[in-house]
């Protein structure tokens, strides 16, 4: 990805809540454009990651970008160009319409698009005179998107933001983010357990292990690298320890195999055969599997 | 991509958009505050009708109003999250100013509902039919606004500023208590304990100092003192929520 223009960049981003570390390390880069899906267990440092992007939290070390404005330097610059949906929905303006909690987030954003603010109400069906404190989770999630895309910043981030949404909403809504996508030049980082919901419009995917950034390459490269390959081997045989593996299951005469491997087919094939075992089969993987292998890989912290 | 990087908002919208919706949160405690003033109101016409008003007009003291232009603040922030990365923090704008214009928004509302108090207490005075009836002094805007800006302080300064509060009156309860066990008796409250530090003789020395100035000039004196300190208790107390600079 080297010499591209980047919306988001963080070097070696570290963070730590007293014992517990959030953040080690991580070098997210994100292209300008991009769809990159940020994927991870609970508490592997997902929202942190963002909370820093917006300089909501201080990391302990390293820095992050967004569109090259040092976010700890020109925090309210790179505030003005993103979209936040978090995590857990805050209720410090419950007792404000949603109209007016419309108006007031409306009121910092000099780019903000009142016609397309209404079309965001109206087509999520978010019900202006209701008191925030009184939406269910579900039409707080569709208030969050209103003020999130209504002045159509150049990056969304986005935290879980199907979370609490019924299957109806739910495809209504990433409908009209695929939509909002294809209007307006946009770079998405979204945070999900549920990447299948989020598929089709990702480009970029990002592991987030236990803080650490594990995995960080483009759909296709995805795709290619992770594979479940079903091999011969014989009785009491070890897998090469240098293979990156997830998921193994062993037939019951124990001279069958299958495995998720990530790497370049060619290279893995190759390890496999020379360590004495016979490829029979690579099957690739749906992107939510082959994502999912970087967090059940073997031997991993 | 070719990306247009959008303009954070300018300071005056910010100022502007924190009156408007701190006027809108003050909305339940403005109802109670003209129940309240409508009834006493109606109390006070009715002495007037009597003739019998003059308890209503016969001070000037504004303690009352210090007191609750020092709580104020309480009600301009309880629902920000402000030690948390709330949604209030959420906007693009400088964290600091931010909380300064919140601060500012909660102070033009506080002196407009003040001068309507002061405007209401002074018609009702005119009307009373009593001599030399007292009102409150427009001077309390001062006081109040000094009070308004610690209140503030404590408030950007400290996570759980009622607990502070509590916690001090408590201290003082129990060094009364202490003063009357070892027979101190109530006016040795603090006295016996601070006297040996030589706090009183240097106010003792400041105010025979301060008899030597006009009152004109005193009142100059205390208003840049006490406004100043409020002041300067501010700007520290929101340097907690500036920006997150890198360690």
């Amino acid at each position: 990805m080297s010499g591209e223009a980047f919306a988001v960049a963080t070097y070696g981003l570290s963070m730590r809540y007293g014992r517990e570390t959030a953040l080690d390390g991580v070098d997210l880069r994100v292209s300008e454009g991009a769809v990159y899906i940020l994927i991870g267990a609970n508490g592997a440092g997902k929202s942190t990651a963002m909370k820093v992007l917006l300089n909501l939290e201080r990391p302990d070390a390293g820095r992050a970008e967004v569109f090259g404005l040092d976010t700890a330097l020109r925090g309210p610059e790179a505030r003005a160009q993103i979209g936040y949906i978090p995590e857990q929905q805050a209720h410090d303006y419950a007792w404000l319409t949603c109209g007016r909690l419309i108006e007031h987030v409306a009121a910092h954003y000099p780019a903000w698009d009142h016609a397309y603010a209404a079309h965001l109400v109206s087509v999520l069906g978010v019900r202006l005179e209701r008191k925030v404190g009184t939406l269910s989770k579900g039409e707080g999630r569709r208030l969050q998107f209103v003020l999130a895309l209504a002045h159509r910043p150049p990056l969304l981030l986005l935290d879980e933001p199907t979370d609490g949404l019924d299957p109806l909403v739910r495809n209504r809504t990433l409908a009209q983010l695929a939509e909002h996508l294809a209007d307006t030049p946009t770079t998405v980082v979204l945070a999900t357990h549920h990447i299948h919901e989020v598929e089709s419009l990702a480009d970029h995917v990002g592991v987030l292990r236990n803080g650490r950034l594990v995995a960080q390459l483009t759909r296709d490269d995805l795709r290619r690298t992770v594979n479940r390959y079903r091999v011969e081997v014989a009785e009491g045989w070890q897998r090469p320890p240098e293979l990156r593996a997830a998921n193994p299951r062993r037939s019951p005469s124990g001279r069958e195999m299958q495995w998720t491997l990530i790497g370049e087919p060619s290279d893995v094939t190759a390890r496999l055969a020379s360590a004495g075992a016979v490829v029979r089969d690579v099957t690739p993987l749906a992107l939510e599997e082959a994502a999912l292998a970087f967090l059940a890989e073997e031997g991993a912290a | 991509m070719d990306v247009t990087l959008h303009a954070a908002p300018r300071g005056s919208d910010v100022v502007r958009e924190q009156i408007r919706i701190v006027g809108v949160g003050l909305r339940r405690e403005a109802l109670v505050a003209a129940v309240v003033f409508g009834i006493l109101t109606i109390a006070i016409v009715i002495d007037i009708f009597r003739c019998d008003a003059a308890t209503w007009f016969d001070s000037t003291d504004w303690t009352p109003i210090a007191v609750a232009a020092f709580l104020f603040p309480f009600a301009v922030w309880r629902r920000d999250a402000r030690f948390k990365p709330a949604f209030l923090w959420t906007l693009p704008a400088d964290r600091r100013k931010l909380a300064l214009a919140k601060v500012f928004a909660g102070w033009v509302w506080m002196i407009a509902a003040l001068a309507l108090l002061i405007g209401w207490q002074s018609t009702l005075a005119r009307f009373s039919r009593v001599a030399n009836a007292e009102a409150m002094p427009v001077i309390a805007l001062i006081g109040a606004t000094a009070m308004y800006l610690f209140g503030s302080a404590l408030i950007l300064a400290l996570r759980h500023p009622v607990r502070w509060l509590v916690g001090t009156a408590g201290v003082f309860f129990l060094l009364g208590l202490l003063n009357q066990v070892l027979g101190l008796g109530p006016d040795g409250r603090t006295e016996a304990i601070i006297t040996s530090t030589g706090v009183f003789s240097a106010l003792d020395h400041l105010e025979r100092i301060s008899r030597m100035y006009p009152p004109f000039a005193l009142w100059a004196i205390a208003t840049f003192l006490w406004v100043g300190a409020g002041l300067a208790a501010l700007l520290a107390a929101a340097s907690r929520h500036r920006e997150r600079r890198r360690h």
